[in-house]
């Protein structure tokens, strides 16, 4: 079954600016789902159409095969929620927060000990859980907010922008839980992101969305495929005169999409994809052929060049028109209060 | 379900209320400066017997006693309609609102911390008062009954101040707002002043104002003795108050997303 299926979502505010334009999407279950744009992009607002804290100006949402709209009570249990501002009560601690969450989702007190403890554990607060949340550093506070949202054992974790704001170190251990709770808890997992790596790294399928509309939605690696694949340039130190034989052989293989070569002798392959795995093969053909490699490097797209490709501009908006800052300042204003 | 859910949004503000010391320090020592010094400096003022006729006590510090816990409460009432805006600000709001919490329990809730911590400042007020040398004419059950009737009252102040900001965004409108109502609701009420010795005008005010109506049950009950015939109009005015406030609050959150 589809986790979520979205069809025609629109979203349109007071003023008529439409956050979220006609997007439909599905997400499988078990799958980390990556939503990819820059600030502004519609990315929370469809994230709060999802879990019902907006209202769609149109369109169906399903979770699960239940419609959001018609039936909240039943969606709203399958869903955890992580938002993009750390929402926790620091005056209270973080045993506490955790408590309450699992009361308002209805829990028995026995069970909330229960699921309170390995959640808190799997997120290495355990220890600290009778400190009152104003004492956490940042990553542990965004590891309360999500052992948070996960109390009540959800189907689906929806993460809006998990790493915002967090160091390096700190950024990778999110990631690392986040792959845990896919593997070993088989969670669906929605996350939205303006980070390129964090959706290269963690997303199953990458949805691009800008100005509200879904651009491109793929595997990582397929969206890079598109691009033209991978490049190796390759350079030879002896055998010249069997150089022709092994470009020709190499011409013939699967993948390949294009090979060039300079006079002074480098030569160019383009590959469709998986290029890493190019590489050894192409060292044992040259092998074969009594060619002597002098150098192999590889450039691989990323999801930069493919987000560059479809928006045209830079995430950091650098050059965006004054209407589009303007667009953007509306829409986190009206999402993050 | 909508009032176990209540009941854990209210324990969350009582957890906070209870470990803010500072916050109840402060709500012990503003009575005790006003009971302390407005109450001593008016005493000359009510040897008066004219005076003392219209107060209907010699001492004005009994006088002034239930004026005090309802201001206490008066102004108080702000501060649910406060954390709201900084829930939402958090994004605690959001959260609530994601889960499956019946949404009248948000409002509802927090009406309910509010009444408790209404009642426990009203308590340390009244033990003030009785070290200050206020005498309670019907003893426990009188200032016991005085308590529920202050936490009623904040019933009807903490709802007016949620439904107001269910609408309102920032914290230093709502303040502006609600204590647009709070202070001339305070002034135009027998809490610190007679209604006997108000000009015409002003008792009429005074006679509609729902502070009033609160202030002259505690009153009653605390300089005078049990006297259900002055008393019930005003009780079934405040109960009536303070439902109708519950049902507002709650309507309110009802369609309430983050829009």
């Amino acid at each position: 079954m589809e986790a979520v299926s979205v069809e025609n979502l629109i979203k349109l505010y007071r003023g008529g600016i439409r956050a979220v334009d006609g997007i439909s999407f599905a997400i499988i279950e078990r799958e980390i789902f990556g939503f990819l744009g820059p600030n502004g992009a519609g990315k929370s607002t469809t994230i709060k159409c999802i879990i019902g804290l907006l209202r769609p100006t149109a369109g169906n949402i399903r979770i699960l095969g239940v419609d959001v709209e018609k039936d909240p009570g039943v969606t709203k249990r399958h869903i955890g929620y992580a938002a993009q501002e750390t929402a926790v009560d620091d005056q209270l601690t973080g045993w506490e927060n955790l408590y309450l969450q699992g009361r308002f989702y209805h829990l028995p007190r026995e069970e909330i000990r229960h699921r309170g403890e390995e959640v808190l554990r799997l997120f290495g607060l355990w220890e600290r859980r009778k400190d009152p949340a104003q004492t956490y550093s940042g990553g542990m506070l965004k590891r309360l907010d999500i052992a948070c949202a996960l109390i009540h054992r959800p189907k689906i974790l929806f993460l809006d922008e998990p790493t915002l704001g967090l160091d390096v170190q700190t950024r990778k251990a999110i990631w690392d839980y986040i792959r845990a709770l896919r593997k070993e808890h088989e969670m669906t997992i929605f996350l939205t992101t303006h980070y390129m790596e964090e959706a290269d790294e963690l997303s199953d399928r990458v949805a691009i969305i800008d100005r509200g509309k879904i651009l491109a939605l793929d595997k990582p690696g397929a969206l890079k495929a598109t691009l033209g694949g991978d490049l190796i340039t390759l350079k030879f130190a002896s055998g010249e005169e069997r150089v022709a034989a092994l470009l020709s052989a190499i011409r013939a293989w699967p993948g390949v999409r294009d090979l060039r070569s300079s006079p002074d002798g480098i030569h160019w392959i383009w590959v469709d994809q998986r290029g890493d795995r190019f590489i050894p093969e192409l060292v044992q053909l040259a092998l074969e052929h009594g060619v002597v490699i002098d150098s192999v490097r590889l450039k691989r797209p990323t999801l930069d060049d493919v987000y560059l490709h479809y928006t045209g501009r830079e995430i950091r908006e650098a050059e965006a028109s004054r209407e589009e800052h303007y667009r953007a300042r509306i829409l986190q204003r009206r999402v993050r209060r | 379900m909508i009032f176990a859910d209540a009941i854990y949004v209210a324990r969350r503000e009582l957890l906070k209320f209870f470990r803010a010391k500072t916050r109840i320090l402060v709500t012990v020592i503003q009575p005790l400066i006003w009971l302390g010094l407005m109450g001593n400096m008016m005493q000359g003022f009510t040897q008066n017997p004219f005076v003392a006729n219209l107060l209907g006590t010699e001492s004005y510090l009994a006088f002034m006693t239930p004026g005090i816990i309802l201001m206490n409460v008066l102004f108080g009432g702000v501060f649910s309609g406060m954390s709201i805006v900084w829930d939402r600000r958090i994004g605690y709001l959001e959260k609530l609102l994601a889960a499956p919490v019946s949404r009248a329990a948000i409002p509802l809730g927090k009406m309910f911390a509010a009444a408790i911590q209404g009642g426990f400042q009203g308590l340390l007020i009244l033990l003030i008062a009785r070290a200050l040398g206020v005498r309670f004419a019907s003893g426990f059950p009188g200032a016991l009954f005085a308590l529920v009737v202050a936490m009623v009252f904040s019933l009807i102040l903490s709802g007016f101040s949620l439904t107001i900001a269910s609408r309102i965004k920032s914290q230093e409108t709502l303040m502006a707002v609600v204590n647009f109502f709070t202070m001339p609701l305070m002034f135009t009420s027998n809490a610190l002043f007679p209604r006997e010795a108000m000009p015409a005008w002003l008792a009429t005010i005074a006679h509609i104002n729902p502070v009033t109506h609160a202030v002259t049950p505690i009153r009653q009950v605390l300089l005078f003795g049990w006297n259900w015939s002055s008393m019930w109009v005003s009780f079934l005015v405040i109960g009536g108050l303070a439902l109708g406030m519950m049902f507002l609050a709650g309507r309110s959150f009802l369609r309430a997303t983050v829009e």
